[in-house]
């Protein structure tokens, strides 16, 4: 039985004007097989889909000025125009309250009730510096319909599953996509060290080689 | 009644509090620090142009993390007031040397800075760069500069002047390697 191995593939900087599917097919087909994984940077899939803002394009709100001071500085929200782009999406008063109850909860030692409650794009958007040149002066919002794109990747590549993944080099690993089959806890442990490398390498797209036959089972 | 009045004066401390936090919590400040400039040095030369460069120190001296989104160079250098070359100029991180002319936004954090190596490029519209430079004047060249930090993003300048006597002493000292 052949071991889990990582493959990145490198692509060419992938814009709004392509399909995600498209460009995964003409990049990774030809090292794609039947028990493998292909993961994909959600980040890749919001910039094809055209989820992605100019901070010189939001206008920002009197909340967005005062709620952004209290994130800390690691946190996309923590520059106001962070925090306009989840307030735009998510609403103002639900990441208000969100904020209220997660200092709250932060009281009494619970984490993270904040990014539960303010939505899921308080969790996925990237601010300016996230994402690789062109794309470094915008901010990126996380991809819409994250799991019927892996579907679709699936369906195309015939490959055993696909995922749309975030992941960074501070060992976080969020599957934010998935198809049936694939299990995401398992997934999280495989990217850990973030094979994708950082934002300029261009290796948007990695492919888990051997899944169905190792990683597949071990997490039966 | 007085419901109504400790609600007011509460919604008061509350806005003084948070005001107060803001106020000492403060943003990030970037700071091109042109004295401590490198003086230009010639880094290539041909017969009808010449390149210069030059290493500014930059800090962010602010309480806050900031992030450069966008830096560049405007030169100022008008035919009126001297003809003989075209200019173009531009910069890029010391880091991360480029020579596009874009500059990928990058975050630093407080207390932490870098430099820029600016480099300007001379072509003698008489094609002979040297015999032009001898009666080169001073040139204001402005590093731009976009930040983003916890407030609106902003863009300021800083100058610093390239002037005609250490583009000469460049030119008599022949071509550097040290910058680039």
């Amino acid at each position: 039985m052949s071991a889990v191995e990582l493959k990145p593939v490198r692509t060419r900087i992938v814009t709004p004007q392509n399909n995600i599917v498209d460009v995964i097919e003409q990049y990774a087909k030809d090292d794609v097989e039947p028990g493998d994984v292909v993961c994909v940077a959600e980040s890749v899939v919001a910039i094809t889909q055209g989820r992605l803002t100019r901070p010189e394009d939001l206008t920002v709100c009197f909340l967005a000025r005062i709620l952004n001071r209290f994130i800390p500085q690691a946190g996309s929200m923590s520059s106001v125009y962070g925090m306009q782009a989840v307030m735009d999406v998510e609403g103002k008063w639900r990441v208000l309250w969100a904020m209220l109850v997660g200092a709250l909860a932060k009281l009494v030692g619970k984490d993270g009730v904040f990014y539960q409650m303010a939505g899921r794009q308080a969790a996925l958007v990237d601010d300016v510096t996230g994402t690789m040149p062109p794309f470094d002066k915008h901010i990126v919002y996380g991809p819409s319909n994250a799991s019927q794109v892996a579907e679709e990747i699936r369906q195309r590549l015939g490959c055993f599953g696909a995922a749309v993944t975030d992941v960074n080099d501070l060992k976080r690993a969020l599957v934010v996509g998935i198809t049936p089959g694939v299990d995401g806890p398992t997934l999280c442990r495989i990217l850990i060290d973030n094979p994708f490398g950082n934002a300029s390498q261009k290796t948007p797209i990695v492919i888990i080689k051997n899944y169905a036959a190792t990683a597949g089972e071990a997490a039966k | 009644m007085i419901w109504l009045g400790g609600i007011i004066v509460g919604a008061a401390l509350l806005a003084l509090a948070v005001w107060l936090y803001i106020l000492r919590q403060g943003d990030a400040h970037f700071e091109f620090v042109v004295d401590r400039r490198t003086p230009f040095a010639l880094t290539e030369l041909t017969t009808q142009r010449a390149v210069f460069t030059s290493r500014v120190p930059f800090v962010n001296n602010g309480t806050q993390d900031g992030t450069i989104m966008d830096a560049f160079t405007r030169h100022h250098l008008p035919c009126e007031q001297f003809d003989g070359v075209e200019v173009a100029s531009r910069l890029h991180l010391e880091t991360a040397v480029r020579d596009d002319g874009y500059f990928e936004s990058v975050i630093f954090y407080k207390g932490t800075g870098s430099a820029v190596v600016v480099t300007v490029i001379l072509t003698a519209k008489n094609g002979d760069i040297q015999a032009t430079l001898q009666d080169m004047v001073d040139m204001p060249v402005d590093i731009m500069y976009q930040i983003v930090a916890r407030s609106e993003w902003y863009i300021h300048k800083t100058r610093m002047v390239m002037t005609s006597e250490e583009i000469q002493q460049a030119l008599a000292a022949g071509i550097s390697k040290g910058q680039g």
